[in-house]
């Protein structure tokens, strides 16, 4: 079996400040894994310990303890780097080049040998829609701009596996659908994606796997399935219910929200065979009878505020 | 292990890119340059004032002008270089542009080597613009050089790159303007040890030596007699040793810095 793209087993991240001597614990024992192929998304709320695992697994400090691998290699190792495209959060660039003059310092930075570096250059300002904008100085550019350029210098390399940091980040709806994108099309080609974003739909859309994580502890971590199959209820949905049957409904457990046209019934699993047997018998036509799903937010807000972390 | 030259190059080249466009620099040489030049004019005015009866007096101020610009071009071109390698690496950490960059196949030695190489080229640059300074006030005063023109080059070049792994050691651990105070420190020292020495106690007198580098040693001024009197020689073996010396500490202090930027974080906390 191909060993993960990623690997954190038991990391823990302690900031010591300089003076005073307080520590701060910004990660308690991480574990976890990337397949390769595989989009991963690693969500959590501000100050969760995204960024610092990012910054681990990238090489740019040091874990405390534990054991992480890159591709097989230590974090840090240029033969992991050589194969990884990284985008940052708020992507960081010198201001006074052009786009096509800082593509062409990361190029000459990922040792990549190529017949024609200027075509290669021009695809991607081309794939993130920054073609006409090159000769322009970067730091005259929109966020989104920079966030699209960042994007571009990420995927510089031809990298195995992109590690972003928030990419849809001062995008606006249309970009975000491109970066959206981008990344399937990514997928598609068989890159492992390992990104962290707070726009939960989106992740929805495009990871196969999520791992959540709340001040530096581990909450969760499943497929996107085992996600949002969390809700152990089904919704029945029925023509009318008269009033009179209403208390009986109720004694089930379920819940009902009344429409226009049609009523709405959610009860847990166990009792929907014999709520919907109750429906046909007394009269109602049973229009549908469907598992409920909860949304990843859904999913994400009751596991953060169930306190996963202690 | 596979050295990436050409992506020490590349650093190289962007380092030195950037202190061409760097405000601090380019306003702190427009200034120096400026006094430099303002210093000119009383030059002009002692070669003018010049007569037979008081040609003695007015050679010995305008020796004495040339020797002050030569002394403030060394101290500004040590500071520049202290400042220029603290700046190159704490700008970058500070704006958040080593990411990306620390993301490409790039060891960070050699990303550190690569600063240093760009701080080298900027302070040749110095080096041969100063010269010409010094040549051209030389010129103006009359005065003729006696001095080999690769040790008014290497010497200096050598002291600024001293100066620079200093900084640049420092600046691992310190903020830019610690930095910049400690080298001030550091250099004042130095010349207070230098001119005082013998009313120092020796049990003061040797740690100093020890730690600070003997940058008097690796003054251009030693062998730059603008005076008509004839060159004192020098065997190339002094040459060797002194070089030697300055290359070596640089390079100590080169190394230590890799080591601590090694174990450092590269993100802001």
């Amino acid at each position: 079996m191909a060993k993960p793209a990623i690997e954190f087993a038991g990391i823990n991240k302690v900031y010591q400040r300089r003076f005073g001597g307080v520590q701060v614990a910004a990660l308690s024992n991480i574990s976890f894994e990337v397949a390769r192929g595989e989009v991963c998304a690693f969500l959590g709320p501000n100050g969760a310990g995204k960024t610092t695992s990012m910054n681990i697994l990238m090489g740019f400090i040091y874990a405390s303890s534990g054991r992480s691998c890159v591709l097989g290699y230590e974090p840090g190792d240029v033969r992991a780097k050589e194969r990884i495209g990284f985008l940052p959060e708020n992507f960081a660039f010198y201001r006074y080049l052009n786009a096509e003059k800082l593509l062409q310092f990361h190029l000459r930075l990922s040792g990549r040998q190529l017949a024609d570096p200027a075509a290669l250059i021009a695809s991607l300002l081309a794939k993130v829609k920054l073609d006409t904008y090159k000769g322009l100085k970067i730091g005259k550019y929109s966020r989104g701009m920079v966030q699209r350029l960042g994007i571009a210098q990420a995927l510089l390399g031809d990298p195995e596996l992109l590690v972003l940091d928030e990419p849809t980040s001062g995008l606006d709806p249309a970009g975000r659908k491109e970066v959206r994108d981008l990344i399937l099309a990514l997928k598609a080609e068989g890159k492992t994606i390992f990104l962290s974003s707070h726009i939960l739909s989106e992740v929805e859309q495009i990871c196969d796997r999520v791992i959540i994580i709340d001040r530096g502890h581990m909450v969760r971590a499943g497929t996107m399935q085992e996600m949002l199959a969390e809700d152990n209820r089904v919704e029945i949905i029925v023509d009318q219910l008269p009033e009179a049957l209403e208390q009986a409904v109720k004694e089930q457990g379920a819940s009902l929200e009344r429409e226009a046209h049609r009523v709405r019934i959610a009860v847990d699993v166990a009792h929907k065979r014999a709520l919907a047997e109750m429906l046909w018998a007394s009269g109602c036509d049973v229009v549908s009878l469907t598992p409920m799903k909860s949304s990843l937010e859904d999913t994400f807000l009751k596991l953060v505020a169930e306190g996963g972390a202690p | 292990m596979n050295i990436s030259t050409a992506a020490i190059r590349t650093i190289a080249l962007s380092t030195f890119g950037s202190f061409l466009r760097n405000k601090v620099i380019l306003l702190f040489g427009s200034l120096f340059l400026c006094i430099v030049l303002l210093m000119m004019t009383p030059l002009l005015a002692y070669k003018a004032m010049t007569n037979p009866a008081n040609a003695q007096q007015m050679q010995g101020l305008i020796l004495n002008e040339v020797a002050a610009v030569i002394s403030m071009v060394s101290a500004f071109g040590s500071l520049l270089a202290a400042w220029a390698a603290a700046d190159s690496v704490a700008g970058e950490m500070k704006s958040g542009t080593i990411l990306a960059v620390m993301a490409r196949p790039l060891r960070r030695w050699e990303f550190m080597a690569g600063k240093y190489l760009g701080v080298l080229m900027l302070m040749a640059v110095y080096v041969v613009a100063m010269l010409g300074v010094t040549f051209l006030l030389a010129w103006l005063g009359g005065q003729s050089f006696h001095a080999s023109l690769w040790t008014l080059i290497v010497y200096p070049l050598v002291r600024y790159a001293v100066w620079a792994s200093i900084a640049m050691l420092l600046v691992t651990m310190l903020h830019p303007i610690l930095v910049m105070g400690v080298v001030v420190i550091a250099m004042t020292l130095i010349t207070v040890f230098a001119s005082a020495s013998r009313h120092i106690p020796a049990w003061l007198r040797l740690p100093v030596h020890l730690t600070l580098p003997l940058t008097g040693l690796l003054s251009e001024e030693r062998f730059l007699v603008i005076t008509k009197a004839s060159l004192k020689p020098f065997p190339w073996t002094s040459h060797l040793t002194i070089l030697a010396y300055g290359l070596d500490y640089a390079l100590l202090c080169f190394l230590l810095a890799v080591f601590v930027f090694q174990r450092r974080s590269l993100a802001r906390d």
